[in-house]
């Protein structure tokens, strides 16, 4: 009796019931399909997050001070600002690993006129490599540059949308006056560059619609035109872009370690420095915890499904116990009748496993693509679900097979 | 002096033993049968046929006893071992034919083959071989319930056939046939027997077709009261009876 045989048996035997072989399989069928679904609905979310993060910048590290206890009043010293000599040490010591730093800060929102049109804007003053660091997609003139920054020159970058509503899409804003109100200000900067803004498609990453355009002035600009800042000379926050080959999560750390070795311990401040990779697995940790939760679900299912198919196993070893008995006065040993029964089990459980999968699968692509993040089903999942049905049918199939193979033939024989 | 295919010295079977209902079936049954033999078992019901045709059978193990089958001594053989036996030494045919409803005739031919680890091939053109014996090759293909009660048992003898066994048991073939179907199977196993010179113990309460076999063996309450040839048979003399 070799293996083919007793899948031919069980086949056999599965033809002759085909509706309760279906139902049974639901079990498994309904717990196969949930876990595909959900490890492709999973590696899609984590995939976009993976990509997003990419898009705007997965490498960066983003430093900053923060005050030591948030309870009590904490002031930021003059002596705690990272100043740029501290910086520029701190580049050339870790050269390798840094492919640039930026500076921004945020100047507040504000309203853009020229001429008859007005336009709300937020404005941000950035150093040179921010346009880098932060994936800046520059379509027309330039970013701001290092005269700009020594000249606390008034130049703006603005984005495509306000470019078409002050010139149209084909027209020449580069060189054009605008003039910019904001809460403490009334400047007028000259346009020096346009840029297109990033679209991010991906639901997780939803941070609500801001119909606010943002414009960039050199931050040297941005410090002079406020008063509370005009006279320093550090920073209060950066973000280092690491290369490509740098473990950014630990780079943030040395980064921490590094900065904080310079501080007054005297300070209410302190150095955060925390990577986009580690927020981002962070957020993956936890669709991978919720994926967890549902599969633990789904396995439930799997157990109730396994039980579906002990049952009717047994129901169907009390049904054929008259066959059982002919085949043992065959000759059919124990063995046999158990592997006939195990391997009924198994193609039931496996049949269902495969239909599951696909069934999954179906579920999972739509589901990921309604979504708005497409993907396959994953691979490893599949293999292991499949295997996986296959271990429930052995499991469960064991015991009505084993109480078949010890039916004592004559027994069996005169059983009607 | 013909070769011993069977031989019991002592057999004795007990239900229930070592409890207060205690139950003695057969009570020291000697039996030999010769190779080429055509035997009846008789014995009203309760008089342990059936019992002494499941030991003959591998089936069950006596009491005490030593039973030999083809000069193997079948004392300590356990269950994997019993159930080789069945397959290669003894060929059964059952009063309620006992095919497996969902498979052909051909596939419950094969299945003693199947057991006996026989490849695919070889089954089939044997199990084929067999249908055509007991003329039952045009309706190879077709299911158990396809089939009339004659044509059933025909299917059965075949299968008994299959794996070339020492000895047939036959435990009450025609009794759930009318008497010229009945009589049919009995020509089949007189023609193995003549032609093929096979070993059959049939096991039947019908007198008259126990008179047909070379030898009767008759059981009560778990003894052999009577062993005796039958002067009616003949070699061929059942042609002349139909």
């Amino acid at each position: 009796m070799n293996l083919f045989e007793n899948i031919r048996l069980a086949l056999e035997g599965l033809r002759a019931n085909k509706m309760r072989a279906l139902l049974t399989m639901l079990g498994i069928i309904i717990g196969i399909a949930s876990v595909m679904a959900i490890s492709t609905l999973g590696s899609a979310m984590t995939g976009s997050v993976t990509k997003t993060m990419d898009k705007i910048g997965g490498k960066n590290i983003m430093v900053s001070l923060s005050p030591k206890n948030y309870d009590t009043q904490s002031t930021l010293q003059e002596d705690d600002l990272i100043t740029q000599e501290e910086l520029d040490a701190f580049r050339n010591t870790y050269a390798d690993q840094i492919k640039a730093i930026s500076f921004s800060t945020g100047m507040g929102s504000g309203r853009l006129n020229s001429g008859f049109i007005h336009k709300d804007v937020s404005i941000t003053g950035a150093s040179p490599d921010y346009g880098l660091v932060n994936n800046v997609n520059l379509v027309q003139g330039r970013f701001i540059s290092n005269r700009d920054m020594d000249g606390n020159r008034n130049v703006i970058i603005i984005d495509t949308t306000l470019r078409n509503n002050l010139v149209g899409v084909d027209g020449d804003v580069i060189g054009k006056e605008v003039q910019v109100d904001t809460k403490s200000t009334n400047e007028t900067y000259t346009v020096i560059g346009v840029y297109e803004k990033m679209v991010i498609d991906n639901p997780l990453f939803y941070m609500g619609d801001d119909t606010r355009v943002e414009c960039f002035i050199p931050i040297t600009t941005a410090k002079s035109l406020n008063p509370d800042t005009a006279n320093t000379v550090g920073y209060e926050s950066f973000t280092i872009m690491a290369t490509s080959n740098t473990d950014s999560a630990a780079f943030a750390q040395t980064t921490k370690d590094y900065f904080i070795k310079g501080m007054s311990p005297l300070s209410d401040y302190t150095i955060e420095a925390q990577s986009l990779e580690a927020i981002a697995s962070e957020a993956t940790g936890m669709l991978g915890t919720l994926s967890l939760g549902i599969s633990v679900i789904a396995g439930i299912s799997l157990l109730v499904g396994g039980i579906g198919v002990m049952n009717i196993m047994l129901v169907s070893v009390t049904e054929r116990t008259k066959e059982i008995g002919i085949r043992k006065a065959l000759g059919a040993r124990n063995s046999a009748i158990r592997s006939q029964f195990i391997i009924e089990a198994m193609i039931i459980c496996l049949i269902g496993g495969i239909i599951g999968v696909g069934l999954g699968s179906v579920l999972g692509i739509t589901g990921s693509t309604l979504m708005k993040f497409p993907s396959t089903p994953p691979i490893g999942p599949m293999i292991i679900a499949l295997c996986f049905s296959m271990a429930i049918g052995v499991f469960f199939g064991f015991y009505p097979a084993n109480k078949a193979a010890k039916l004592d033939p004559i027994d069996a024989l005169r059983y009607e | 002096m013909r070769k011993k295919i069977i031989e019991m010295r002592g057999i004795v079977k007990t239900y229930y033993q070592g409890t207060p209902n205690e139950l003695e079936i057969l009570h020291g049954i000697d039996l030999d049968v010769y190779e080429g033999e055509f035997l009846s078992i008789v014995g009203a019901s309760g008089s342990g046929k059936s019992t002494l045709m499941n030991i003959l059978g591998a089936l069950d193990r006596p009491t005490k006893g030593h039973y030999y089958l083809d000069h193997l001594p079948m004392e300590n053989v356990k269950d994997d071992g019993l159930s080789q036996i069945r397959n290669k030494k003894i060929g059964f045919v059952f009063q309620t034919f006992n095919l497996i409803p969902r498979s052909t005739a051909l596939k419950n031919v094969a299945l003693p083959m199947l057991y006996g680890g026989v490849p695919r091939s070889e089954r089939s053109r044997r199990a084929a071989d067999l249908l055509q014996l007991v003329e039952m090759s045009g309706r190879s293909h077709h299911r158990p319930n396809e089939l009339s009660g004659g044509q059933k048992q025909r299917v059965a003898i075949a299968r008994a056939m299959a794996n070339d066994p020492a000895i047939i048991l036959a435990d009450e073939p025609t009794g759930a046939l009318d008497s010229h179907t009945g009589r049919l199977v009995m020509d089949i196993f007189h023609r193995l027997h003549q032609e093929q010179g096979k070993t059959i113990i049939l096991i039947t309460h019908n007198a008259e077709l126990a008179e047909e076999t070379e030898r009767t063996i008759r059981l009560r309450d778990g003894s052999i009261v009577d062993n005796r040839k039958n002067n009616q048979y003949q070699l061929g003399g059942y042609y002349e009876s139909v």
